[in-house]
């Protein structure tokens, strides 16, 4: 490169550091919309090196690393038979539910739109547990939506590109998700620590939470709807004089070893026999 | 063919930090391979290609992460500059230097992290020594001496920095 060229370019550089200083916002905001792009660029060999990696690990887990396979294989039996029980059970009580809530006239708060989504990758610091998904903005996923996997919550979105989406783990300390214990209906914010656990803090004093107690999202704030499940509460610490009680939980989704998981796109939609009848005409009387 | 390498390196550095390197922790650590790549860039190219690199690296990497962009790029992009202008200032880069050099640079793309982000009544200073800062910056070093070392023993640096930086 020429001399003045040279001299041009570390000018320019250097300025761009001096503008990240002097104005943070503006210039942050300039280089997320110019990433756009550069991010779809850059999901192409991210999306193919994970297609390969995960090619590997099916070849591993499935011909390889097969020890221990037909204990499991027992176990699963055992636990499928329990469940089938237990499904029973549960069958019974929702139909009895069924009737209640529309003997009530309760209004069904239902998931509309979600979207599934593939694991490829995790954070590429070490300050934060995110994932990375397959899907982005072109598949209409936004910023802080709420992420979730059959099992339970998973965390939140925090960032996006056309074809990816950063989503912060639950368990990382710069989370906080409106939490409720489903038992006590007290209410808390679940967050992150700094060992990678979950805690659930703001249990009022008073509250007759015990361990075993569930915990599920409250749906007042975030991209959640009310009553997904979070985690369990094993522990429970009570400071001398504080005014609120701390839970540490043990998550119901196993965070590590995630690989697919439902983006909620919107956490409510109104009924569609709500939506009916608001549009049908009135019968006067 | 500088160029392409450097494509090559920015498009590659995001897959091999987010895919396969989290396979590769200690102490749920992983070695910070932008940084090191950025460093060897501005130590070998000259703190021009070092701040240019880095910029961009950092610029990719915080697309894939939850962490601030105006901390990824500015921490990178000074550390290839502060590598390019060291470079110039030593005679000869030994591999025992470039550690030493790399544990620094790490500590203090470290510290600036540790800056950026929200640190709880459990995140303290004391924490992310412990849990992040450190661990990261022997890891770094570790990982930039080993591929220095390599590229000490197989080519004639001297030759390759005066191609680089004319």
């Amino acid at each position: 490169m020429p001399y003045n060229a040279r001299r041009v370019a570390l000018v320019v550089c250097v300025v761009l550091l001096l503008g990240f200083f002097l104005l943070p916002n503006q210039t942050q905001t300039l280089f997320q919309q110019l990433g756009g792009p550069v991010g779809w660029l850059l999901s192409w060999p991210l999306q193919a090196v994970s297609a390969v990696h995960d090619g590997i690990g099916d070849i591993w887990d499935r011909y390889v690393a097969l020890q221990g396979v037909e204990d499991e294989n027992r176990q699963l039996r055992r636990e499928i038979e329990h469940l089938q029980g237990q499904n029973n059970r549960l069958r019974e009580s929702a139909s009895a539910t069924d009737r209640l809530t529309e003997l009530l006239e309760f209004k069904t708060q239902a998931l509309s739109t979600m979207v599934a989504a593939q694991v490829i990758g995790r954070d590429t610091s070490n300050w934060y547990r995110t994932i990375v998904l397959n899907k982005g903005e072109s598949d209409g996923i936004h910023a802080e939506m709420g992420v979730i996997t059959p099992a339970g919550v998973v965390g939140r979105v925090v960032k996006t590109t056309p074809g990816t989406a950063v989503v912060l783990l639950v368990s990382d300390g710069n989370n906080a998700i409106a939490g409720l214990i489903q038992r006590t209906r007290d209410e808390g914010i679940v967050d992150g620590t700094a060992q990678g656990g979950v805690r659930l803090k703001y249990i009022p004093l008073l509250s007759t939470v015990r361990t075993g107690d569930r915990v599920v999202t409250s749906g007042l704030v975030g991209g959640f709807p009310r009553g997904l499940a979070i985690g369990t509460i094993n522990k429970i610490e009570t400071e001398e004089g504080a005014l609120f009680q701390t839970a540490e939980l043990t998550p119901e989704v196993d965070i590590n070893r995630v690989e697919e998981v439902l983006v909620i796109q919107s956490p409510y939609s109104p009924p569609a026999s709500t939506e009916a009848e608001k549009a049908a005409p009135k019968a006067k009387p | 063919m500088k160029t392409l390498l450097y494509a090559i390196l920015i498009v590659g550095i995001v897959p091999l930090q987010s895919i396969l390197l989290p396979h590769a922790t200690v102490w749920q650590v992983k070695p910070d391979i932008g940084l090191v790549a950025v460093c060897l860039v501005g130590l070998l190219a000259g703190e021009l290609d070092g701040i240019l690199v880095g910029l961009a690296v950092g610029w990719a990497m915080s697309l894939f992460s939850a962490g601030d962009l105006a901390t990824g790029m500015v921490t990178k992009g000074v550390a290839g500059m502060l590598a390019g202008l060291a470079g110039r200032q030593m005679a000869q880069v030994t591999p025992t230097v470039l550690v030493a050099g790399l544990f620094t640079f790490s500590c203090l793309a470290g510290f600036a992290m540790m800056g950026s982000i929200r640190m709880g009544e459990d995140r303290d200073l004391w924490w992310a020594l412990r849990a992040v800062i450190l661990p990261q910056a022997c890891f770094d070093a570790a990982v930039g001496g080993l591929v220095y070392w390599m590229a000490w023993e197989r080519l004639d640096l001297d030759r390759v920095v005066r191609e680089s930086r004319a």
